[in-house]
Parts: C-alpha cells; sequence; structure tokens
C-alpha cells in the first residue's frame, strides 16, 4: 500500500518535472531565426541599396533566342534582371544579371577564381551554377534540367554582350 | 508583416479543404500543382541544390529580400492574403462534420450566403486585379516591350496556373455559370464606382490598384479583366468546361446537389483560401529563384 503510494508520488513528481521542463525550456533556434532578427532591423533598402542600377538597364545584355531555345524575361527588379531559357516547352535555365553591390560577398567569391570565361573571372557554384563577374556586376546562368550541362552554361554565358556590360556604371 | 516568410512557408498545410480543392482541378492543368510546402524544401525543389552551406545562403538572402519593404514582396503576400475571404471557423467545422472523405455541404445551406451576380463579379474581377497587381509587385515588368510582358505572364505554370484555374472555375463558371466571361463584362459596365466603394475588399486594396480615383480604378479593374478575357476562354473552350463538369470533379471531397452550385461557390468562397495558399508559394519560388542568382 505505501508502495503503492510512494510510485503515485514519484509518477507525480515525474510528471510535473516534465512539464516543466518541456514548458520552460526555450525553443531551439531555427536556422534562419538570427538572419531574420538582422533583416528586420530596418523595414527598407536592407537588401538591396539605394544606388544599385535598375534591373531595366540589364535586358539590352541578355542573348537572344537561339539554337532551338527560347528566351523569356521572367524577372526585373531593381539590382536585378532574369529571364528562362526554354527548349521544346521545357525551362531548362536561368539567365540573371546582378549588381553585386547589395550583395559583397557575391563578388568576394571570385577573389578565389583561377578560371576565365568570356574574359571574365569565373566560378561553379553548387551543382547547377556557373557565374562570372564583370565589374560590378554578376552574370548567373543556372540549370534546370540535367541535360543543361556546365558546357552549356559557359557557352551561354559567352552570349551576354559582356564587353558592353563591363561599361554599365 | 508578423510572421517571417520561413514560417508562412513552413506552416503552409498539406491537407484540408483549399488541398482537397485544388487536387479536384488538377484535370484542367494535369501534373501542373505539387503542394511543396515548407521553405527548405521548396529551397531544395526550385534550384536543385542539396549542399547545406549552399541553402542556407540562398535562405538567408531570400529572407531579406523579402523583408526589404522596398523590394514589394510584402505587398504582393498581403494582397494574396486580403482578396481571399475565408471564415476559417466554417472551414473547421464542415471538416469536423465529414462523412468519410465528404463533406455533406446540405448541413451548411444555413451558413452561408450565395452572392448577388454583381457582388460575384466585383469579387472575381479584384482578384484578378490582384493578381495582376502582386505579379508586378514580385517579378516587376520584365522585357523592354509589351510582347516581352506579355510573354513573361504567359508563362504561368505551377502555383501560378491552378491558381487561375480555381478563379475561373471557382469564381467565375460555378458562380457565375457558362457565361461567365459576358456576365462578368456588362455586371462591370453596370457598376458605378459608388457601388464598388461599398465593395469591403475593394476598400482594403483600392490604394495598390491603379487610377486615381475610384472611376479611375473601375476603369482599371475593367481593362484588367478585359485583357485576360482571351486567356480564360481559351482555357474553357480547351478544356469544355461548364459549372457541372468542376462541380463533378469537386464531388471527390464535398457533396453538393446540381442546382445549389451557388451555395457551392459560397461554401468554397469562405472555406478555402486558395490565393493566399498558392499565392504564398509563388512569391517563395520567386524570391528563391532571386535570392540563388544574386548569391
Amino acid at each position: 500500500m505505501i508502495l503503492h503510494r510512494e510510485r503515485r508520488v514519484l509518477a507525480a513528481l515525474l510528471l510535473s518535472v516534465l512539464l516543466l521542463t518541456t514548458a520552460c525550456t526555450p525553443q531551439a533556434p531555427g536556422r534562419f531565426d538570427q538572419v531574420q532578427k538582422e533583416s528586420t532591423q530596418q523595414k527598407s533598402g536592407q537588401a538591396v541599396v539605394k544606388k544599385a542600377t535598375q534591373g531595366s538597364e540589364f535586358n539590352k545584355f541578355f542573348p537572344g533566342a537561339s539554337g532551338g531555345y527560347q528566351r523569356v524575361y521572367t524577372q526585373e527588379k531593381k539590382g536585378f534582371a532574369e529571364a528562362k531559357l526554354k527548349k521544346g516547352g521545357k525551362d531548362v535555365a536561368m539567365l540573371s544579371i546582378s549588381d553585386t553591390t547589395s550583395t559583397p560577398g557575391t563578388a568576394a567569391k571570385f577573389s578565389n577564381s583561377t578560371k576565365k570565361i568570356g574574359g571574365y573571372p569565373a566560378v561553379e557554384v553548387g551543382k547547377t551554377q556557373s557565374a562570372i563577374l564583370v565589374g560590378k556586376y554578376q552574370v548567373k546562368v543556372l540549370s534546370r534540367d540535367p541535360s543543361f550541362t556546365a558546357s552549356d552554361r559557359a557557352d551561354w554565358l559567352k552570349k551576354f554582350n559582356l564587353n558592353a556590360l563591363a561599361k554599365l556604371k | 508583416m508578423s510572421k517571417s516568410i520561413f514560417e508562412l512557408v513552413d506552416q503552409l498545410p498539406t491537407s484540408g479543404l483549399t488541398i482537397s480543392m485544388l487536387n479536384s482541378l488538377d484535370f484542367v492543368a494535369p501534373g501542373q500543382w505539387q503542394n511543396t510546402v515548407g521553405f527548405v524544401n521548396t529551397i531544395k525543389t526550385v534550384t536543385g541544390e542539396t549542399d547545406e552551406d549552399l541553402i542556407q545562403q540562398i535562405g538567408e538572402r531570400a529572407i531579406y529580400l523579402f523583408n526589404d519593404k522596398s523590394q514589394g514582396y510584402q505587398t504582393a503576400l498581403w494582397l494574396y492574403q486580403t482578396v481571399d475571404s475565408t471564415d476559417k471557423a466554417l472551414g473547421a467545422a464542415a471538416l469536423a462534420n465529414k462523412v468519410g472523405e465528404k463533406i455533406p455541404l446540405l448541413g451548411f445551406l444555413n451558413s452561408v450566403t450565395p452572392k448577388p451576380d454583381k457582388a460575384q463579379t466585383i469579387d472575381l474581377t479584384l482578384k484578378l486585379v490582384a493578381e495582376l497587381v502582386a505579379f508586378c509587385q514580385i517579378n516587376g515588368i520584365p522585357g523592354d516591350s509589351i510582347g516581352d510582358f506579355v510573354a513573361s505572364l504567359g508563362e504561368y505554370s505551377g502555383e501560378s496556373l491552378i491558381r487561375m484555374v480555381a478563379l475561373v472555375c471557382v469564381d467565375g463558371l460555378i458562380p457565375l455559370g457558362p457565361d461567365f466571361i459576358s456576365k462578368a463584362i456588362s455586371g462591370l459596365n453596370q457598376t458605378n464606382p459608388q457601388e464598388l466603394e461599398k465593395n469591403s475588399t475593394f476598400q482594403n486594396i483600392k490604394d495598390v490598384i491603379p487610377g486615381n480615383n475610384s472611376a479611375g480604378k473601375l476603369n482599371f479593374i475593367g481593362e484588367s479583366f478585359d485583357s485576360v478575357k482571351g486567356w480564360m476562354s481559351g482555357l474553357v473552350d480547351a478544356n469544355n468546361l461548364t459549372p457541372q463538369k468542376v462541380a463533378h470533379n469537386l464531388q471527390g471531397f464535398v457533396e453538393i446537389a446540381d442546382d445549389k452550385l451557388d451555395y457551392l461557390a459560397a461554401f468554397l468562397d469562405v472555406a478555402t483560401n486558395y490565393y493566399e495558399h498558392t499565392g504564398t508559394q509563388t512569391l517563395a519560388r520567386r524570391l528563391i529563384e532571386r535570392a540563388v542568382a544574386e548569391i
């Protein structure tokens, strides 16, 4: 009988300890909590700097449709423009130009570059991306289909009007 | 903006009335919509990248972009949320009364009120305008010509396409009937600015609709609807869509008689939030596409 009561007390005690610890332990911070905090310190202008070049300035440097590929512009924002490449109705790649003034890390990654494409420092990022730095602008080609390889990306990077882009202030 | 973009995408549901409804409309755009949820999962799906450090960088850039008010993403999300007039309590009550897999709508005839055609027309056209304005907030006006812009609009796929399919089916065909396009046009023509001002959705979103005053905004709404009517009738013709055909496909999850389609429309209007759900998915996709290209 006594044992029984002790057991019950113990069970209640354990239960309350459990409730207390689960209720009071702060949730482990998520992987994006820190950046959420940083990026909400100001309401506007923290992602794209004021003097960034307008995306509309970039459109004219994009390669046109060719070789069975169709080019469709998809985004035009301050500091950024993007188009997709389609073949046979399927999305195969994305083409983009961005102003790295807003993202200093983007330009910094080219300092270790040993390779050049179209005469500009080049890097491979992840499994799907090839990028070059043209002045303060990053030109990137991103595969959206396995059939579009790193060498296709290099070919399309060369099709941008890179020398004219290099003169854009 | 109280919730972060990653929480919003992480909390998108994988089941419920909205998901059932969108899945039922798959017959109009087979395989187009996958219910991609979860912020990290969306990054992986959109970019094809798997390296955790890279995913972190993409996610962080996307979060920065979303939180920068000058970039328009918050306005777009707010629009998607605002044009859905969802009554979450009713949706929950309907789910609770499910018999087997289906919701017997008969039990809810007293809880929903079909809208008069004119009010439904205003709702339909406002949702369309919200889509157009949100598109421009998210993507800018891509390209250098009207042709580029129209081509960019024509690229609707995935969650954007199923949202437009649902708009045609659930906010057009079912409540207004097979001739919903001409009905909406004549309805708009007979609407004056004062009537428009009485619409609560219009009151909420009028500041972001182009036009100097209510008359100008009404004009813009009419022009927007006019510019997509060809696309809408093309969708209806290509799939032989009729109110009965759409209702038949929806009967996978809701039980309704053919003579009560106006009640079905009223019920779906308050019990689902397909604009918000798919709009959040569209926004996440575009943010991630930009983020991965900028890092």
